[in-house]
């Protein structure tokens, strides 16, 4: 009777040690699931953008579109790829912002670089498509429509996006006849296959990447982060002036220079 | 340790792998990009939605139903509920079936393998085991009586 009594008693202590220790796992669980949550959110806020040492030479073949005053203090390249979604969420949400804000007032040149990537089934033909359109002065039109309506067009909702992009093109205004001569005849694709080689020479591996001054960014990043690598490039430009030669100082091109005897 | 103790630590750790997952495809860890390989290709293919519903969101919803009916099996009153133990097989197994075509989308469809993904297709598949062996017990509870 008592050895019974104790066999029981053993038997709830080792049910509840048991209960202790699952449950004990479940916080150790929910505990390291937390931690790494946390983790990985500081990591995404706090990445830091690669900084460009030297800059690199441009294919001649590359001809990236620009949007902007030539003076501006800041240039801003986008890589992108139209049939990305991480490239349209930018596009529709983050740049219309930047170009009213940036842009229009004058703070940075902004400039497109094709990055077509080879997942994607339709985005050559887009590329295509925008080049075409350039041709008419409409390329921020068409990369607005193509973006926009990146869903009806895209490898997943068709093989042949050449009608949505027709609909753009009468839609933005330009001269249908001409730009599908442009586009069946695909007259720009040394000029986009030119902005996919500067990309790869830029190191660039996904879209949209951005380079604002001498940073590299990844990603559809939000306007205020664009806004804070917009500032500090302006920053660094402002630390490091073209400095204007003085009167009657001749600057002459360290290249020159050095073509130039020591006799002469 | 019991197999719905077993199951409910499982389910707890997949719920986390689909929170990451699902915070990832709304933009809140990391940033939405396309780039060639890893995760990122299978997050931003068509298969990363399902019926409308972002496929990371559907498995974040599964891992919490499994954990609460797990837990739920772990009380005196379900302890040894035949029914639950069939309905955690059901469901489980449900979850491992999808599992596998996600996993069959990713390798011949996609072309690309997410890491989680994976994590997540095995996890659904030690759970579903977890979850026969406990229909086993419970037969076999049946058969030698009280």
């Amino acid at each position: 009777m008592a050895k019974e009594r104790g066999r029981r008693v053993n038997v709830v202590k080792s049910s509840r040690g048991s209960q202790r220790n699952f449950l004990l796992g479940l916080g150790a669980i929910a505990l390291a699931g937390i931690i790494f949550l946390s983790f990985k959110a500081w990591e995404g806020k706090n990445a830091a953008a690669a900084t460009i040492d030297a800059p690199v030479a441009t294919p001649a073949e590359a001809k990236p579109y620009v949007l902007g005053k030539p003076d501006a203090p800041v240039l801003v390249t986008e890589f992108a790829d139209f049939e990305c979604p991480g490239c349209s969420q930018f596009a529709t949400v983050t740049e219309p912002d930047v170009r009213k804000r940036l842009v229009d007032e004058g703070k940075i040149r902004y400039q497109f670089v094709d990055f077509p990537l080879e997942m994607h089934f339709n985005t050559i033909p887009a590329s295509n498509a925008a080049a075409c359109a350039d041709d008419q002065g409409k390329f921020w039109e068409m990369h607005d429509a193509l973006f926009n309506g990146q869903p009806d067009w895209n490898g997943q909702a068709t093989r042949k996006p050449k009608d949505k992009f027709k609909e753009y093109a009468k839609a933005t205004g330009m001269n249908v006849d001409q730009w599908e001569k442009c586009f069946d005849a695909q007259t720009h694709m040394t000029r986009v296959m030119g902005n996919h080689a500067m990309a790869l020479k830029q190191g660039i591996q996904q879209t949209p990447s951005f380079i604002i001054g001498n940073r590299k960014v990844i990603g559809a990043i939000s306007y205020d982060k664009f806004k804070s690598y917009v500032d500090s490039a302006a920053v660094d430009a402002l630390a490091k002036p073209v400095v204007a030669p003085s009167d009657g100082e001749k600057r002459i091109p360290l290249d020159s220079a050095k073509k130039r005897s020591p006799g002469t | 340790m019991s197999a719905r103790r077993a199951i409910a630590l499982l389910s707890l750790v997949g719920l986390f792998v689909a929170l990451y997952l699902t915070l990832y495809h709304v933009g809140v860890i990391g940033q939405l990009s396309c780039s060639v390989g890893s995760c990122e290709t299978v997050q931003t293919s068509k298969y990363a939605v399902f019926l409308g519903v972002p496929v990371a969101e559907l498995g974040l919803a599964a891992y919490i139903v499994l954990l609460a009916m797990s837990l739920m099996g772990t009380q005196p009153r379900w302890e040894a509920s035949a029914a639950l133990s069939r309905a955690l097989a059901a469901f489980s197994g449900a979850g491992f079936l999808f599992s596998l075509w996600l996993t069959y989308l990713e390798l011949f469809v996609i072309s690309a393998i997410c890491q989680w993904c994976v994590i997540s297709a095995i996890l659904m598949t030690l759970i579903f085991g977890a979850s026969l062996v406990d229909v086993r017990r419970q037969m076999s509870d049946v058969r030698a009586g009280p």
